[in-house]
């Protein structure tokens, strides 16, 4: 099942959704919009330790990373 | 008057003691959920690291990327600040990296943050990092 992980304070949430259902798709749609609005990442997994970024949601993709804006540490 | 007094400091006292209790309490909840937490991230980090990188960082608590625009070799250490080592090809640290996500994140997150920002916007991630050059 396709799982969006948003890292935070609590080291990450996952939002999991069925792909077949109209309605979760849409509202992983939004979550997606949000958080790329809110100056998150997102990754998506393309391997066993790859990754390559998106920038549309991809409601194909079985797992995506949201990462929070980088700043110098 | 005396036993009213020792009344009062008795339940003073009993006071005294429930809050100390009550702040102990608080302190070790609160370690827990930062264990917790960080175990969590670090399972997270483990989970995208190559099957390369996974053994370094059983090993050694440490990977190595490779940057997506110049192809450069960097060494992720555990730590959260001035973590990243930019290698030569003799495995020399040239220069040291820190960018990190905002937040307050645990710094599994922050590694795999990190690794992922290297291999995918090398160029990006630099452009908003602090470096020192070790060696010109």
């Amino acid at each position: 099942m396709p799982t969006q992980t948003v890292m935070d304070h609590t080291g990450d949430t996952r939002h999991q959704f069925d792909a077949t259902d109209q309605a979760a798709v849409a509202e992983a749609e939004k979550r997606f919009i949000e958080l790329t609005g809110a100056g998150f990442t997102a990754a998506k997994r393309t391997g066993n330790g790859t990754s390559e970024l998106i920038r549309t949601f991809d409601p194909t993709a079985e797992e995506t990373l949201f990462i929070p804006r980088l700043i110098a540490g | 008057m005396n036993s009213l007094l020792i009344a009062f400091a008795f339940v003073c006292l009993l006071g005294l003691g429930h809050a100390l209790s009550l702040a102990a309490h608080a302190v070790c909840t609160d370690r827990r959920q930062s264990r917790r937490t960080e175990e969590k991230a670090r399972a997270l980090l483990r989970s995208w690291l190559t099957p390369q990188q996974a053994n370094q960082w059983d090993t050694r608590k440490e990977f190595e990327v490779i940057g997506s625009h110049t192809g450069t070799r960097y060494r992720i250490r555990r730590a959260t600040a001035m973590n990243i080592d930019e290698l030569d090809s003799r495995g020399k640290v040239v220069t040291q990296w820190c960018f990190a996500p905002q937040g307050e994140l645990a710094v599994g997150d922050i590694m795999l943050a990190q690794k992922i920002a290297l291999e995918t916007m090398e160029w990006n991630a630099l452009a908003s990092a602090n470096r020192r050059v070790l060696r010109p």
